[in-house]
C-alpha cells in the first residue's frame, strides 16, 4: 500500500542563498557588532558633530577658491607631480625586481614526497628566510621606511623611493610567491614527473602561468605607490605632499588647492591607465 | 646510472622493465591502492580499466613518485622510492606521461610545451636558452617534426591555450615524441578526445611502443582496452584482473564495474574474440612486443 503523500518542505530541505541560522555564525555577528560598537565609543565617533560643525571645515574649503594658477605655482605643482610620479614607478620597478627572488624562494616547493625530514629541513630553511624578508619590509609601513630613510639620507625624493621600493617589495614579493603557489598545480607537476628540476618547473610551469598575474600586481602596486608617495613628502621623502605640507604651513590654501587638484588627477590618470593595461593583461 | 634513453630506444634494453611489487596508498583512512603487484616487461602493452576511484591514476602517481607508497615500485631493476633527487630525475626522464586533461602549460606556445619533452636533459644553458629565445635549431627540428607528426604543423607558435582540447591532447603527444621515454603512462587520454583525435593518439603511441616502450594506458572504454595484447583490472584498489582481454569474460566485467556493465555503454554485446575494424587487436598480438 503506498504511503501517504508528504509535503515537500523545499525551504527546509534547501536552502537559500544566505547561510542558514547557526550558533557559529551568531556569534561572528555579535562579536563583529560589539567590536563596532567599542571601536565606535573609542574614537569619540559623532557624526553629528561633523554635520552641525561645518564652520571651519567651510572656511578652510572657501579660502582655497579660487586656485592659484599663477606660473610660479603651476610650475611647482608640475614639478610636485613629476617627482611624485617618478618616485612611484622607481618604487614599483626597484620593488618588483627585489620581489620576485624572494618570491621564488619564498614559494613553497611542490615536490617533497619521499624527501628525507633533513631534506626538508634544508628546503626550508630559504623558504623561512625568504618569508620573514618579505614579512618584515611588508609590515612597517611605507611612511614608517620613510622617516627611517629621511634620517639616514636626508629630505628629498630619493628616501621617499627607497621607502616605496622597500615596502613594495614586502607587498608584491607576498603576491607573487601566493599567485605562484596558486597556479594550477597539474602542468608543474606533470613536468617535474618527465624528469623537470625545480627550477625548470618553476621556469616553464610556474612563471607561464604567473606571469600575467605579476603584471597585474606590480601595476596595481604603481597606482598604491602614487597614492603614497603624496603622502610621503609630509615627511620631508619628496614629491608634490612635501609642497602641499609647505603650503599648508604657510596658509596658502589656494596654492594647496591647485596641488590637490593636480595629485587628484595624476591619481586618476595612473589608476585609470593601470586598470585599463591589467584589463587587457588578464582578459 | 641509467643508459642513455635514445639508446635504449634503439636496442630495447631490459630497463624499461616495471616492476610493481605490493604496492599500498592510503589518503587518510582510505586505501586508494592495497598491495598491488604486477610486471610491464620492456615494451610490453597494458591497459588498465576499473571503476572511477578504483585506483587507476593513483597507480600511475605511485609510478612517477607523486605519491608516497608503501611497497616497491622499479623501473628497470632501480626501487623509484628509494632513488635520490638526482636518480629520480634521471628516472623520470625515462617516463612519458599523457593525460585526460593534457596537463600543459597554456600560456606557453603548443611548440615550446613540446620541447619539454626533452626537459630530462636539458642543462641550465639550454634550459635558459629554451626559456628566454626558444630551442636550439636540433631540437626545434625534433619538436616541428613531431608536431607535423600528429597533425600540427606549422602550429609551433600558436598559443596552447588557444587550441581545442584535442589539438592540446596531441601537443602533449608530439611532447611524448620528441621525449622518446622508455615507459609511457597515459592516464585516460582519450577521454575528452573526439574519434579521429583518439585514434591518432593511439596512432603515435603504438608508434612509441613499436620503438620499444612500454606502454600502460588506463582506460574506460572496456572495447578499447580490448584491443590491448594485456589488460590489468582495479577494483576497490586491488588488481581484479590480470590477463588477455579474450579470457576477460562478461562474468567477470560484471565484477569489475560492480555489475554496471549491463548499461555500460562503451561495452558492446560483441562476443570476446574482435571481429570487426573497431575491434581490430593492436599490431603485436603476442602481448609482449609489437616487434
Amino acid at each position: 500500500m503506498a504511503s501517504p503523500p508528504t509535503e515537500y518542505d523545499g525551504q527546509k530541505s534547501i536552502g537559500g542563498a544566505v547561510p542558514r541560522f547557526s550558533w557559529g555564525s551568531s556569534l561572528a555577528i555579535l562579536i563583529i557588532l560589539g567590536l563596532a560598537g567599542w571601536s565606535y565609543y573609542g574614537t569619540q565617533f559623532d557624526i553629528l558633530d561633523l554635520l552641525t560643525n561645518t564652520e571651519p571645515a567651510s572656511r578652510f574649503v572657501s579660502e582655497m577658491f579660487p586656485p592659484d594658477f599663477s606660473l610660479a605655482t603651476l610650475q611647482a605643482t608640475g614639478q610636485g607631480v613629476l617627482e611624485t610620479f617618478h618616485m612611484s614607478f622607481l618604487g614599483a620597478l626597484i620593488g618588483a625586481i627585489v620581489a620576485f627572488p624572494l618570491a621564488a624562494l619564498g614559494t613553497r616547493n611542490i615536490e617533497t614526497v619521499g624527501a628525507s625530514r633533513s631534506e626538508k629541513i634544508v628546503r626550508a630553511v630559504p623558504y623561512h628566510a625568504a618569508r620573514f624578508v618579505l614579512n618584515v619590509f611588508r609590515s612597517v609601513p611605507d611612511i614608517l621606511w620613510a622617516l627611517v630613510f629621511v634620517v639616514a639620507l636626508g629630505l628629498g625624493p630619493f628616501p621617499g623611493t627607497l621607502a616605496l621600493a622597500v615596502h613594495s617589495a614586502g607587498v608584491l614579493g607576498k603576491l607573487y610567491s601566493e599567485t605562484l603557489e596558486a597556479v594550477p598545480s597539474r602542468p608543474v607537476e606533470a613536468l617535474a614527473s618527465t624528469g623537470a628540476d625545480g627550477f625548470q618547473s618553476f621556469l616553464f610551469g610556474m612563471l607561464p602561468q604567473g606571469m600575467s598575474n605579476f603584471t597585474s600586481l606590480t601595476l596595481y602596486q604603481w597606482e598604491c605607490n602614487i597614492r603614497s608617495a603624496t603622502i610621503l613628502g609630509f615627511v620631508g621623502a619628496g614629491g608634490i605632499g612635501q609642497q602641499i605640507l609647505i603650503s599648508m604651513n604657510l596658509f596658502d590654501y589656494p596654492k594647496v588647492a591647485t596641488l590637490v587638484g593636480a595629485t587628484v588627477i595624476v591619481v586618476l590618470v595612473v589608476d585609470r591607465f593601470s586598470a585599463s593595461v591589467r584589463k587587457r593583461i588578464t582578459d | 646510472m641509467w643508459t642513455n634513453r635514445r639508446e635504449s630506444l634503439t636496442s630495447s634494453p631490459p630497463n624499461n622493465r616495471l616492476e610493481i611489487k605490493r604496492v599500498s596508498v592510503a589518503f587518510g583512512r582510505n586505501l586508494a591502492l592495497d598491495d598491488v603487484s604486477f610486471v610491464i616487461e620492456a615494451s610490453e602493452r597494458v591497459a588498465v580499466i576499473g571503476t572511477s576511484g578504483a585506483g587507476k591514476s593513483t597507480l600511475f602517481r605511485a609510478i612517477t613518485r607523486d605519491i608516497g607508497v608503501s611497497g616497491e615500485v622499479r623501473l628497470g631493476g632501480k626501487e623509484i622510492h628509494s632513488l635520490s633527487k638526482r636518480g629520480l630525475r634521471e628516472a623520470r626522464g625515462l617516463i612519458g606521461r599523457i593525460h585526460q586533461s593534457y596537463n600543459l602549460v597554456p600560456q606557453l606556445p603548443a611548440g615550446v610545451n613540446a620541447a619539454l619533452g626533452d626537459v630530462g636533459e636539458m642543462g641550465k644553458t639550454r634550459t635558459l636558452r629554451t626559456f628566454l629565445i626558444g630551442p636550439e635549431a636540433a631540437l626545434a627540428k625534433r619538436v616541428e617534426a613531431a608536431m607535423e607528426r600528429v597533425g600540427l604543423a606549422g602550429m609551433s607558435a600558436t598559443k596552447t591555450a588557444n587550441l581545442s582540447g584535442g589539438q592540446q591532447q596531441r601537443v602533449a603527444v608530439a611532447r611524448l615524441l620528441v621525449q622518446k621515454p622508455g615507459l609511457i603512462l597515459a592516464d585516460e587520454p582519450f577521454a575528452a578526445v573526439d574519434p579521429v583525435t583518439t585514434e591518432r593518439v593511439l596512432d603515435a603511441l603504438l608508434e612509441l611502443n613499436g620503438g620499444g616502450a612500454s606502454l600502460l594506458v588506463s582506460l574506460h572504454d572496456v572495447e578499447l582496452a580490448k584491443r590491448f595484447p594485456r589488460v590489468v583490472a582495479l577494483k576497490e584498489g586491488r588488481v581484479a584482473y590480470d590477463g588477455s582481454p579474450e579470457s576477460l569474460s562478461k562474468e567477470k566485467l560484471n565484477d569489475i564495474y560492480d555489475g554496471d556493465m549491463e548499461t555500460n555503454p562503451k561495452e558492446s554485446d560483441e562476443p570476446d574474440e574482435p571481429t570487426g575494424p573497431d575491434v581490430t587487436r593492436l599490431k603485436g598480438q603476442d602481448g609482449i612486443s609489437a616487434h
